[in-house]
């Protein structure tokens, strides 16, 4: 007995390592990265999770005025929690540039702040320098180049002069960028869309929220995105 | 000896158990997205995450696995598996810090999971090493 005890012992420790991987890959849903090919969308299942889901938060405002793309009409409404650091969030940026080319005006789409810091250490400067844009009325401009240009400027040790750069290849006033970006206004606006994130329960980035019930991380994905989003223009949950 | 195989066997458990839920992580891509605690996502989506297509996380756990049944057979009397062990624990100690150098200098993203895996390989490495100064000295 002695001699097959420890098979015995390692049996059983590889059946239940195996068995408890089986059981949790089982209850967490799959994510695929985003922009990759997935299985193909079904318009029963991943499509409608914003209508079968509970009751919708509408949590505190976030700041004043938002960015918006879109019409305040459109039948569905997308807001994003983002952190131009993130590489996720990279991914995502032209699957929504992709969504609002083909919605139109039946799309909505606002985009929050939601810097992750201390995990990603130029988040908050990131933020910082779209929301001094913003000032000056080129929020989605300077959004577009931080995404676009993200793999170059993460690994900076300083990024200062980089989004200024960026500012100045955009046209804004250098200057006043430079003020504003260390300005209590783009400071406050930072917060309060923090803070809106906070009340919706948002932990990571990109959350996305459609008609104001959260789009499940594994929707994400173009095709998948897409077919959520006509079901919503099609039978709007709110 | 039977202490030292023991806690060898307690330690690489501990050590299976991170690295399965890092292969659950990187198999329903909960990684993935960005959070505010863990630097993961950056490390999990990197390309030194995968080996020959194969998620490190999983050879990691398969490596724990092979650390755990040397210990309980060695624990049970068999002497090869004793002697296995050694350089086993060395190669992964090897990897560890090959993996602690992608993370600190080429990804520049740390993540907590992955350090704690190198933890236990360093504790493993220690034990082992009380193992194998116990098996060299004279028994009386």
């Amino acid at each position: 007995m002695k001699r097959i005890l420890p098979f015995i012992i390692i049996i059983v420790v590889l059946a239940a390592a195996l068995g408890s991987a089986w059981y949790l890959t089982r209850t967490i849903p799959a994510s695929p990265t985003l922009g990759t090919q997935s299985q193909a969308p079904s318009v029963s299942s991943p499509a409608t999770p914003a209508q079968q889901q509970g009751a919708v938060n509408p949590g505190v405002p976030g700041a004043e005025p938002a960015h918006v793309l879109g019409p305040a009409n459109a039948p569905a409404r997308l807001e994003e929690f983002g952190d131009f650091e993130c590489p996720p969030c990279g991914i995502f940026h032209p699957i929504l540039v992709q969504m609002h080319a083909e919605f139109g005006d039946q799309l909505q789409i606002t985009f929050r702040e939601f810097p992750l810091v201390p995990t990603h250490q130029h988040a908050l400067a990131a933020a910082s320098a779209a929301e001094a844009a913003g000032l000056q009325g080129k929020f989605w401009e300077m959004h577009d180049v931080l995404y676009e240009h993200q793999n170059d400027w993460k690994k900076e040790f300083d990024v200062r002069p980089v989004f200024e750069g960026y500012a100045k290849q955009l046209g804004l006033d250098v200057e006043r960028y430079k003020r504003d970006v260390n300005s209590d206004a783009v400071a406050q606006r930072i917060f309060m869309d923090g803070k809106r994130g906070h009340s919706l329960g948002v932990h990571g980035t990109p959350t996305v929220f459609l008609n104001g019930r959260e789009v499940p991380f594994e929707s994400l994905p173009a095709e998948k995105l897409r077919v959520v989003i006509q079901n919503e223009i099609r039978s709007p949950s709110k | 000896m039977k202490k030292v195989y023991a806690v060898t066997a307690l330690l690489s458990l501990l050590g299976l158990a991170d690295a399965l839920y890092l292969t659950i992580e990187h198999v329903t891509g909960e990684s993935v997205r960005c959070t505010i605690t863990s630097g993961c996502s950056e490390v999990l989506s990197s390309p030194y995450a995968v080996v020959a297509g194969i998620p490190l996380a999983v050879i990691g756990a398969a490596a724990y696995f092979t650390v755990f049944s040397l210990a309980t057979l060695a624990a049970f009397g068999y002497r090869i598996a004793g002697t296995l062990l050694t350089p086993l624990v060395v190669a992964m100690f090897l990897v560890s810090l090959w993996l602690l150098y992608l993370q600190a200098f080429v990804i520049r993203e740390f993540c907590q999971y992955c350090l704690f895996s190198a933890g236990i390989t360093v504790a493993l490495l220690v034990v082992s090493f009380v193992g194998a100064a116990l098996r060299g000295r004279p028994s009386r």
